[in-house]
Order: C-alpha cells, then sequence, then structure tokens
C-alpha cells in the first residue's frame, strides 16, 4: 500500500509547497493536490516544479466542462511532472471514460492526445477507489490505522497528518509496504534522531 | 516599454523533432534564463489537436514557468477563450496571480481552426458571441491583467470598450499596429473610462538580434521557415489579405518584411516608433538551434531591454 498526503485543506500556497517538498524528501508515494475548478492542474503543475520524485495526485472537478479540455491538462502536467500524475476524478462516467481514453493514449472520437501523456497510461480513479483517513495522532493507533487498510488490502490510502513528515514517513511508509515491518527500528530512531515537533 | 519574449509553443515538429519532455524542461529554463537577464516577460501561445503537440493547455504551462522563477512575468499569447469554460480560466488566473505574486497576465483569443471548435464540440459560426460573453465572464471574475488578442480594428475596438489591453498579432505593418490602436484607445475613451489611463497594449514581433548580413539571412530564414507551421494550421493573417496556405512563399515574403532583425541599435530606434507598454519578441522558432536562441534571449535582456527602456515609448 502506497501513502498519499492529503494537502487539499491545506490552504496557504507556500505551506503546501513545503509540505509537498518534505515528502519528496522522505518518500512520500504521493500528494493529493486541488484547487476551484480549472485551478487544479496549475496547483499540481507548480508542486511537480517543487518536487522530483513525489507523484501528484490530482483531485479534479469534471463537471460541466469538456472532458477534452481536462485530458488536455492533465497530459500537459505530466510531461511538466515528468510521469509523476495520478488522477481523483470527480464527475460524470461518460467523461470518466473520455478522459481515461484519451489519458491511456487512445483515441476518443478520432481525436489523439497531443501532446501525448507522458506516461504509458495516466491512472484515473474515482474518489471511493481510494480511501481517506485522519491518521491519529498516537503512534501506536496510527500503526493500527495503516494496518487495516494495508491488509484490506488497498493500493492506496490517502492521509491527513498534522505533525512531522518524516515522522509519517520513518513509522508509517515501511509499515504501509511490510506486513512485518519491524517497529523497533523505528523507535530506535526516535531516540537517535529525535523528530522536533 | 517592456520587453518580453514569445511564442513559447512546447512542439515537436517535423521541421526539429524533439522530446515533449526536453520541450517542458526548456520552458522553466528559457524562463529562468529570461528572467536572469532582465526580460519582462515569457509567453506561450496555444493550439488543440495538431500533430506536433503545439500546447493545448496553458494554466499548467504558465504554472511551470512560474513556480520555477521569482521576477519575470508570464503570459498567454493567446489562450482561446471559446475553446475553454470561462469561469474555470477565470479561476486558474486567480490562482497563477495568487502563488506567482502577480506574475501572471491573461491573453485571450478566438481561435481560428475548425477543427479545434469541433474537437470541442462548440459551433465555430458562434465564436464572437462566446469570446465576447467569455470577455464579460472573465472581466468580472478575475483580476489578472488581461489582453485581448486581435487583427482587426473591430476586434480592437471590443477590447477597448471593456477596458482589456490589446496583444497585437506579428505580421501587421506599422500603419496597421497604429491603426489598430487608434481603434482600441477611441473605444476606451467612449467607453467613459473609471480608470485614468487607458489599458495597456502589447505587440508582438518577429525580432532577431544579429551581428552580420550573414547572421541578417540565417534569422530571416528562422522567420520564414516558423510560418511553415502556421501555414498548416491554415493559418490566415486578415488585413494582410495574405493566404498563409496556398500562397505559402508570398505568405513568407509578408512576414519577412515585417520582421526586425539587426543589432540592438537598429531594433530599439524601430520599436520607438509604437506607442505601446510591451514588446513580446517572437524568437520561439522550431529551427534556430538551442545555443542560438539562448544566445538571442540573453542579448534581448542585456542589450535591448536596456536601450528599449530609455526610449521615449510609453513607460
Amino acid at each position: 500500500m502506497r501513502l498519499l498526503l492529503d494537502l487539499r485543506n491545506t490552504k496557504n500556497p507556500a505551506e503546501r509547497e513545503q509540505l509537498a517538498r518534505e515528502a519528496d524528501e522522505c518518500g512520500i508515494w504521493g500528494v493529493v493536490v486541488t484547487g476551484l475548478q480549472g485551478g487544479e492542474c496549475v496547483e499540481a503543475s507548480a508542486i511537480a516544479i517543487a518536487t522530483s520524485h513525489v507523484v501528484v495526485v490530482v483531485d479534479i472537478d469534471g463537471q460541466n466542462v469538456h472532458p477534452t479540455t481536462l485530458a488536455e491538462e492533465i497530459s500537459v502536467l505530466d510531461q511538466i511532472a515528468q510521469r509523476r500524475t495520478m488522477i481523483i476524478f470527480r464527475g460524470p462516467s461518460s467523461s470518466r471514460t473520455v478522459v481515461t481514453t484519451l489519458l491511456s493514449g487512445l483515441p476518443s472520437e478520432g481525436l489523439i492526445l497531443s501532446p501525448p501523456p507522458a506516461q504509458a497510461s495516466i491512472p484515473v480513479h474515482s474518489p471511493e477507489e481510494i480511501p481517506q483517513v485522519d491518521l491519529p495522532e498516537d503512534l501506536t493507533e496510527a500503526a493500527a490505522v495503516i494496518d487495516r487498510h494495508r491488509d484490506l488490502p488497498a493500493a492506496f490510502l490517502i492521509v491527513s497528518w498534522d505533525r512531522s513528515i518524516k515522522e509519517l514517513a520513518r513509522h508509517f511508509v515501511g509499515r504501509a509496504t511490510s506486513t512485518d515491518f519491524p517497529q523497533m527500528v523505528a523507535d530506535m530512531a526516535d531516540q537517535i534522531d529525535p523528530i522536533n515537533q | 516599454m517592456n520587453i518580453g519574449i514569445g511564442l513559447w509553443c512546447l512542439q515537436s515538429t517535423a521541421t526539429s523533432p524533439r522530446s515533449f519532455g526536453q520541450a517542458y524542461q526548456d520552458l522553466t529554463g528559457d524562463a529562468q534564463l529570461a528572467e536572469a537577464n532582465g526580460i519582462h516577460s515569457l509567453w506561450l501561445s496555444e493550439h488543440h489537436g495538431y500533430y506536433d503537440g503545439y500546447c493545448p493547455a496553458l494554466m499548467p504551462a504558465a504554472s511551470a514557468a512560474l513556480a520555477a522563477t521569482q521576477n519575470i512575468h508570464i503570459g498567454t499569447g493567446v489562450l482561446l477563450l471559446p475553446l475553454h469554460e470561462p469561469q474555470r480560466v477565470a479561476n486558474a488566473a486567480n490562482l497563477l496571480n495568487e502563488r506567482s505574486q502577480n506574475r501572471f497576465h491573461l491573453g485571450l483569443g478566438m481561435g481560428y481552426r475548425p477543427i479545434e471548435y469541433e474537437i470541442k464540440q462548440k459551433n465555430i459560426s458562434q465564436r464572437l458571441q462566446l469570446m465576447n460573453a467569455g470577455l464579460d465572464e472573465i472581466k468580472a471574475h478575475t483580476t489578472a491583467p488581461t489582453w485581448v488578442g486581435i487583427s482587426s480594428e473591430k476586434a480592437a475596438e471590443r477590447a477597448g470598450r471593456r477596458g482589456l489591453g490589446l496583444f497585437i498579432s506579428g505580421a501587421f505593418s506599422k500603419e496597421v499596429v497604429n491603426t489598430l490602436i487608434r481603434a482600441h484607445r477611441n473605444a476606451w475613451e467612449k467607453s467613459d473610462p473609471s480608470e485614468d489611463s487607458p489599458p495597456p497594449v502589447g505587440l508582438l514581433r518577429n525580432l532577431w538580434i544579429v551581428d552580420s548580413e550573414i547572421e541578417r539571412r540565417q534569422a530571416l530564414d528562422w522567420v520564414r521557415s516558423s510560418y511553415l507551421v502556421y501555414a498548416g494550421l491554415g493559418w490566415g493573417a486578415d488585413n494582410t489579405g495574405v493566404d498563409f496556405v496556398s500562397e505559402i512563399e508570398t505568405s513568407m515574403d509578408e512576414v519577412e518584411k515585417s520582421a526586425t532583425v539587426g543589432s540592438a541599435e537598429q531594433i530599439a530606434e524601430e520599436l520607438d516608433g509604437y506607442d505601446v507598454d510591451l514588446v513580446v519578441c517572437r524568437i520561439g522558432y522550431d529551427q534556430p538551434p538551442r545555443s542560438a536562441l539562448t544566445e538571442v534571449i540573453e542579448r534581448i535582456g542585456r542589450e535591448l531591454t536596456p536601450l528599449v527602456n530609455n526610449s521615449r515609448g510609453k513607460q
């Protein structure tokens, strides 16, 4: 299971960018961003430029917008992000079908995206496909939440986390990917290299 | 008078193929280079569904360039408004300005390719109505500096009446440019404006700084060849009476005549005759090698910009 840090409720752009950088540095798999309708890929593009490795997951409002416009914006974003784009799509299923088809490099109603996505195919998910949680501050309780979702099994988990990104990475990235995460190592790391909140 | 550069189209053409990843990396690199050399702005251009990947989504591209820089302004020259949902455009423009401390400029145009209207399931015969309704919505919902790309007096008047800036196409003679500016100014004055000063005027110019006749010929060949792209797109410049598709050589001759190629001093003298706030030097051709493009960006910033800033043009 891969962790996606939720930045959708972080109001300050500079703070969003800083958190995305920290997630990038600490090996969080993805960050989730959004914006007012039409601004989603603008926000994602700025985050992509500020980071190098983290996947930029864009929560997009597909209501009352031509699906080709959305696919064009996402494809350009994927070129900017150098294959680090993933989509959460909210909108009509007919639009989602067109967007998914175009972002797979296939034609829809005779149109092929140009430029194409940088990835072979950009993943498009509906919101209900990816669970999301507010991780408890208590590390033991949070670990139980991670374990539960990992064992569902879930491919992704969106987490809201108000504490240090390094702490999130230290305690939960490995736990999310392994059923025998050595918690002792993370606990000892906290003693050797304490994380200042 | 401010000096910008354009038009970044992010293409991979048949003439000069490249990876799109490289094109988008070059965009941010070029914006940083232009910023380091004191250039005011960099402008992007939009088309849809063209084989060479001509950028169909300017707002994410603008966001990347703004995020990679601190001072330079980034503009759309132009975003084809009738092909978008205006409220989404306004939201994106507002976010770009919020994120960049007001360094984003929203240039808007109508487009002319029937296939682009077909792709977006819009009726091209309605494009003027779509444009006017879109401009009103943009004016109401964004504070981003807004420019309207125009090629006719009527279009200039529409922009002037709304208190919006002008972004004048690159292939016009000085006489045509001045006519368009007058139409814009007159319409603005008749609109009983609340602002003290008229909306700004930007001028796109095919331009290259050279030191010799050999370089001059080379630059003019680049300008000519760049219009192959527009011939492919089916472009026609309304006021020149030139059909860019069927009369490609004639078209290139016309474009060459309107190009401004020479030393920085010669170019500054030529630009001094225009009553405009911004000149966008059109250097984003697909033929020049990267080394020539980066050199001309440096020279526009270091040689031309100081000369023009000291000229009689509008400040």
